[in-house]
C-alpha cells in the first residue's frame, strides 16, 4: 500500500465513524422519543382510527375533540388538588430543607456526620413500609382526604431529597464571601439570608423544580389516602379514562399529554441547574 | 455601618428598626450563635421523627397484631406475621419477582446508560437538542409512562405488536401484559425505557471531568477505544457510577406506578413486586397488620442490600 492509499483510507475511516454516530444517534432518540410522538399522535387521532390496525403512525385527519374530552369538569378538579398538593409541598419542603442543608454544608457542629446519615438512611426506606401506619395515623387525626394528608406524606421523602440537593449547591458558593461579610461586622445569619440565600436561588429554584416534579407524579400515597373522587391528584385521575371494558385511549392519551406539559415546561427552564444540582449531590453525598 | 444597613434603617421605623436592631446584634459568640446550627436542622429532624420515625414505630407495633378491616383492634400474635409471611410461597414468589426487576432493570439502566452517554458525549450537529431530547422518559409521569407502554404493548392496537404485523411474524396479537410468560417482560421494557435517561444525563456530566491529558496519553501509547474505556474512562467516573446504580437500585426497588398501572402485579401474581403486593394486602384485602409486617421485612431486605453496597465500595477504595 502506498503513503497515499493510507490517507484515503484513513479520510474514508473517519468518514465511516460519523456516518456510525449519527445512526446510532437517530437509533437511540427514535427509541427514546418515539413512544412520547406516538401517545402525542394518539391524542390527535378521531376515535375510529385508534382503532385501526396495524395502527397509523400520524393521525390522517388530526382532531383537538379528544383534548376536549380530557378537559372535563372533574378532571380540572384534579389539575387543581395538584397543582395546591405539589406547590404547597414544594415550599414547606424548601423551608425545611434550605436551613438544614445550610447547616449540614457550612457550620461545623457536633453530631454533623452522624445526623447527616439519619437523612440518607430515610432516603433508603421504601414508601411501601410507611402506607400502612401512616394511614392508620392520618384517619385517627381526621386527616384521610384532605390536603394536609398529602403534604405530609410527601415530605417523608422530599425533605431529604432537598437536603441532599441543597448541600450540594450551597458547597459551590465561596466561603469566602461569607468570611468577608462576617469581618465586616455581619452576623452568621444575617450574611446567611443576605448573601448566601440570594447566591442559592438557582440551586433553590432548581432543588423546587425536582420536588415538584416527583410529587407531581406520585401515585401511592394518593391513591390511599385521598379515596374520595373529588380529592384524587390527577396521576390518580387519569385513570379514570379506562373503561372497565373499552378505553377510549384517544381521550386517555390527551389526558396524559395534559399531565406531562407542566412538568416538561418546568424542565425544559431548569435542565441544566437539576442536572448540577443531581451530579453535585451525587459526588459530594 | 454599611450602605445596605443604611438603607434598612432609613426604609424602617421605630419599633421595627428597634427589633431588627435587636435581631442583628446578636453576634456569633453569643449562646444564639452556638446553637445556630442546631436551631437550623431542629425543624427537620423534629419532622423526620414525627412523620418517618414514628410510623416506622407504628409499623412495628402492627406487626405484632392481627389487625384487619374487619378486626380494626387486632389481638397481639407476636412474630406469628412474619413467621407466616418466610413460610408463604408468595412471599418468595414477590421476592424473586423483585430480584429480577430490580437487577434486570438496574443492570439496563447502566449499561444502555453509559452507552448513550458515550455516544452523546462525541461531536456532532445537533447535540444538544439530542441531549434535551432523551431526557424526556425520565421527565415523563409514572402513570403515564405505565398507560403509554400499556397502549403501545396493547393485542390489538398496539404499534408493537404493528410492527410484528408489517415484519410478517405469524401471530402478531400477542397479549404482553396478559400472558404470564410475557407479563414481566413489558413492565422491565418500560422501567428501563423511562429510567435509563437518568443514567445518561449522571454519566454525561460525569465524562465531562475525564482528564483530557489522560486520554491523550493513552491514545499516545496506542490503547484502542475498549481499553481507553476500561482502563480510563469508567476509573474516572466510578464514583458517579456507583451512587447512580445505588440510587437507580433503590428507586427501582421501590417503584410502583409502572407495575401498578400496566398489570396490578397480575397475571396470578406474575409482576407483584413488595411495594405493590404490599399496597394490595394492606389497601385492597384489608390486612393492615399483614401488610405492616410485610414492609418491614421488604425495609430490612434493603437495608441489608444497601449496607453490603456501600461496605463493598469502601473496601474497594481501601484496595485503591
Amino acid at each position: 500500500m502506498t503513503g497515499m492509499d493510507k490517507a484515503t483510507w484513513h479520510r474514508y475511516r473517519k468518514k465511516l465513524h460519523r456516518v456510525i454516530i449519527y445512526v446510532l444517534v437517530l437509533l437511540t432518540l427514535a427509541v427514546f422519543s418515539c413512544p412520547i410522538l406516538w401517545m402525542v399522535s394518539v391524542a390527535l387521532k378521531p376515535a375510529q382510527e385508534t382503532f385501526r390496525f396495524p395502527p397509523t403512525f400520524l393521525p390522517v385527519e388530526p382532531t383537538l375533540e379528544n383534548f376536549g374530552k380530557a378537559l372535563n369538569p372533574v378532571f380540572l378538579r384534579y389539575a387543581f388538588n395538584s397543582i395546591l398538593v405539589a406547590s404547597s409541598t414544594t415550599v414547606l419542603t424548601l423551608i425545611f430543607a434550605i436551613f438544614s442543608s445550610y447547616s449540614f454544608s457550612r457550620l461545623h457542629f457536633r453530631g454533623r456526620k452522624p445526623l447527616l446519615v439519619v437523612i440518607l438512611l430515610t432516603q433508603l426506606l421504601p414508601l411501601a413500609v410507611l402506607i400502612v401506619p401512616m394511614f392508620r395515623i392520618l384517619s385517627g387525626l381526621g386527616l384521610i382526604n384532605t390536603y394536609p394528608a398529602l403534604i405530609i406524606a410527601y415530605l417523608t421523602f422530599t425533605v431529604p431529597v432537598a437536603v441532599w440537593f441543597l448541600r450540594g449547591f450551597f458547597y459551590g458558593i465561596p466561603y469566602e464571601l461569607e468570611e468577608a461579610a462576617m469581618i465586616d461586622g455581619c452576623t452568621r445569619l444575617r450574611a446567611f439570608l443576605t448573601i448566601i440565600l440570594p447566591l442559592s436561588l438557582p440551586g433553590i429554584s432548581a432543588t423546587g423544580t425536582y420536588v415538584f416534579f416527583v410529587t407531581w407524579q406520585e401515585l401511592l400515597f394518593s391513591l390511599a389516602f385521598m379515596t374520595s373522587k373529588s380529592m384524587r391528584t390527577l396521576p390518580v385521575g387519569v385513570l379514570d379514562f379506562i373503561g372497565e371494558h373499552v378505553t377510549d385511549w384517544g381521550a386517555l392519551m390527551a389526558a396524559s399529554v395534559l399531565v406531562c406539559v407542566p412538568v416538561f415546561v418546568l424542565f425544559m427552564f431548569m435542565q441544566n441547574q437539576l442536572i448540577a444540582g443531581l451530579t453535585e449531590g451525587a459526588i459530594k453525598g | 455601618m454599611t450602605s445596605t444597613d443604611k438603607a434598612l434603617v432609613s426604609s424602617s421605623s421605630g419599633l421595627i428598626r428597634e427589633v431588627r436592631r435587636l435581631f442583628w446584634t446578636v453576634r456569633d459568640h453569643s449562646l444564639f450563635a452556638g446553637t445556630l446550627p442546631y436551631l437550623f436542622i431542629l425543624p427537620t429532624f423534629i419532622l423526620i421523627g414525627l412523620i418517618v420515625v414514628y410510623p416506622i414505630l407504628q409499623a412495628f407495633y402492627l406487626s405484632l397484631l392481627d389487625v384487619q378491616f374487619i378486626n380494626p383492634q387486632g389481638n397481639f400474635v407476636g412474630l406469628r406475621n412474619i413467621t407466616n409471611i418466610l413460610q408463604s410461597s408468595i412471599f418468595w414468589l414477590v421476592f424473586r419477582n423483585s430480584a429480577i426487576w430490580t437487577s434486570v432493570v438496574v443492570l439496563f439502566q447502566f449499561g444502555l446508560g453509559l452507552a448513550t452517554a458515550l455516544l452523546l458525549n462525541q461531536e456532532f450537529y445537533g447535540r444538544t437538542l439530542a441531549r434535551a431530547l432523551i431526557i424526556l422518559p425520565w421527565v415523563t409521569p409514572g402513570v403515564i409512562t405505565g398507560l403509554l407502554w400499556r397502549l403501545l404493548l396493547e393485542p390489538n392496537l398496539g404499534i408493537v405488536n404493528g410492527i410484528l404485523a408489517t415484519l410478517g411474524v405469524v401471530n402478531p396479537n400477542i397479549p404482553w401484559l396478559s400472558q404470564p410468560s410475557t407479563a414481566m417482560l413489558g413492565v422491565i421494557a418500560s422501567a428501563i425505557w423511562k429510567g435509563t435517561p437518568f443514567s445518561t444525563v449522571m454519566y454525561l456530566a460525569a465524562l465531562q471531568g475525564v482528564p483530557e491529558e489522560l486520554l491523550d496519553a493513552a491514545k499516545i501509547d496506542g490503547a484502542t477505544g475498549w481499553k481507553r474505556l476500561l482502563y480510563v474512562i469508567i476509573p474516572s467516573i466510578s464514583p458517579v457510577i456507583r451512587i447512580t446504580v445505588l440510587l437507580t437500585t433503590i428507586w427501582t426497588a421501590n417503584y410502583f406506578d409502572i407495575i401498578y398501572v400496566m398489570t396490578e402485579g397480575g397475571p396470578i401474581n406474575q409482576t407483584h413486586i413488595f411495594p405493590t403486593y404490599i399496597y394490595e394486602l394492606g389497601f385492597r384485602r384489608g390486612k393492615t397488620s399483614m401488610a405492616a409486617a410485610f414492609g418491614l421485612v421488604t425495609a430490612t431486605l434493603l437495608l441489608i442490600f444497601s449496607l453490603w453496597y456501600i461496605r463493598e465500595l469502601n473496601k474497594r477504595k481501601a484496595l485503591e
